[in-house]
């Protein structure tokens, strides 16, 4: 544990020198809830919803840190830190290289965590924001999200044969998934055919599960997300411990 | 004398390479071994073979009696290593890096008092890749000591240290191993070599073609100096080649 607290504080700080992720993660999120509460401030999502535009986007912003976190973050970590040797070094001491990977991952809960304190401060604070649905409903899909999207990363971060690959990779996977999710531009003010096409985005099914929590939709239009999910991250997160490399 | 490193027939192949070939080592407790030879001649490759972090493809090692691979944890709490590249996060700074080292290992040595041995406490607040070649040399020596360790393998222990830095290492080697610390090094400098090593291995090719003390090494060879008779050994195919 001493290990563990140590090296989160270290990696915590060179994370926070590095600033990309403060930055992806915190800033741009917050920016975005600001840019939406201003264009749409109390507007309802579409004619005769029971709910604005804004209180059906704050699920989706709230995941562009996880996305930021999962998909550019962990892999471009893992991939550097096993490029560097690091993870060699850390095999002859005592602690395991996996040690130095919970730790990562724990920073970047963190960051998405943290991500959406303030998303939902900003909301609440300048936007009278409310969450009508479920709080608890919520989090637990905020939690799934975040596990099936970093169990990407670590898939990625885990089998790319170098930092270059890792690096197209995380680039492949995020900007599509930030863009046509629904994290950055509203989902529902997308052609139909993009709709589709982003339907099979990991990502968007979250964001869907977490639209029904926070607007408290009723539950069996959420099964199927739910499922895409949590079988992703068992495969992934599978896939990644089978397959690592740790030189 | 109690054994602390032993080797038994280690083998490793790449592709088409043969990197080491039969090796068998024993170091006593105590006592300083260094592996040489030419740049690609196995020394690191039998390293890491050791200290498991390759699998070799035959034979066997143990370390203070446990075997690298199955032990790690237990065995690394009491075994230093300093590799020979060295392996640091970006932007980490040198007491951060010592405190994240210190931190893996049940008990540590403080590790103020070994940068300044070292000649680094004014850079405990400088970040690692702004030191000087020299500097990370030194600075990833304390890493290996850390610990506190009753084993401790440098992979080119002085490369990029001035001769002043040399000496200062040398001596303060030679005062662990007085304390019974246990050295297994490679090295290009012969003089290191032999002001250090109780016993030397030359490697060529991944295989032995010397085994013993500096001093039976030039004892064997037509010369007088350690260095000239170190070159006679790992040149000494070739030159059977120039003559047919």
């Amino acid at each position: 544990m001493k290990a563990f607290n140590t090296l989160f504080k270290t990696e915590f700080k060179l994370s926070l020198r590095g600033m990309d992720m403060f930055i992806f993660a915190i800033c741009m999120p917050v920016m975005v809830m600001v840019i939406l509460g201003i264009i749409y401030g109390s507007k309802p999502a579409f004619d005769g919803a029971g709910y604005t535009f804004l209180e059906q986007s704050f699920g989706a912003v709230a995941t562009i840190a996880i996305c930021a976190g999962g998909v550019m973050g962990l892999p471009l970590v893992i991939s550097d830190y096993r490029h560097k040797k690091i993870l060699k070094r850390f095999k002859v001491t005592p602690t395991s290289p996996a040690l130095i990977l919970a730790v990562q991952v724990a920073i970047y809960a963190l960051y998405s965590i943290v991500s959406l304190v303030f998303v939902y401060a900003t909301a609440a604070v300048f936007f009278s924001y409310q969450l009508s649905g479920s709080g608890l409903q919520f989090l637990g899909a905020y939690f799934l999200v975040m596990l099936s999207m970093f169990s990407i990363g670590l898939l990625v971060g885990g089998i790319a044969p170098n930092i270059k690959t890792a690096s197209v990779l995380a680039s492949i996977l995020y900007f599509p998934m930030l863009i046509f999710s629904g994290a950055t531009l509203p989902y529902e003010a997308m052609p139909s055919a993009l709709q589709k096409a982003a339907d099979i985005m990991p990502l968007t099914q979250g964001i869907k599960l977490l639209k029904a929590a926070s607007l408290g939709l009723p539950i069996n239009s959420v099964l199927l997300p739910i499922v895409v999910m949590t079988v992703l991250a068992v495969i992934c997160t599978g896939a990644a411990i089978r397959f690592f490399r740790w030189e | 004398m109690e054994t602390a490193i032993k080797v038994n027939q280690l083998s490793k192949s790449y592709t088409t390479v043969k990197a080491v070939d039969n090796i068998d080592i024993s170091v006593c407790r105590g006592e300083v071994f260094g592996l040489l030879g030419a740049n690609g001649a196995g020394k690191s490759t039998t390293i890491e073979c050791i200290l498991g972090t390759k699998k070799q493809d035959g034979g066997s090692v143990s370390i203070l009696g446990m075997n690298p691979q199955t032990n790690r944890k237990k065995l690394f709490e009491r075994v230093g290593v300093q590799f020979q590249e060295a392996n640091y996060q970006d932007k980490i700074m040198v007491a951060e890096l010592c405190e994240v080292t210190r931190s893996l290992y049940k008990t540590s040595l403080n590790y103020a008092d070994l940068l300044k041995q070292f000649g680094l406490s004014d850079k405990s607040k400088s970040q690692v890749s702004e030191l000087s070649g020299g500097q990370k040399q030194r600075l990833f020596i304390v890493l290996a000591l850390i610990s506190n360790p009753e084993v401790v393998f440098l992979d080119e222990l002085t490369t990029g240290l001035d001769s002043r830095a040399r000496r200062d290492v040398w001596k303060y080697l030679a005062d662990l191993k007085a304390k019974g610390l246990t050295i297994f090094l490679t090295s290009h400098f012969m003089d290191e070599v032999e002001a250090l090593c109780d016993q030397i291995m030359i490697l060529k090719n991944g295989k032995s073609i010397f085994h013993g003390t500096v001093r039976e090494a030039v004892a064997a060879s037509p010369y007088e100096k350690f260095e000239d008779a170190y070159l006679w050994y790992t040149d000494e195919e070739e030159k059977e080649h120039e003559s047919i």
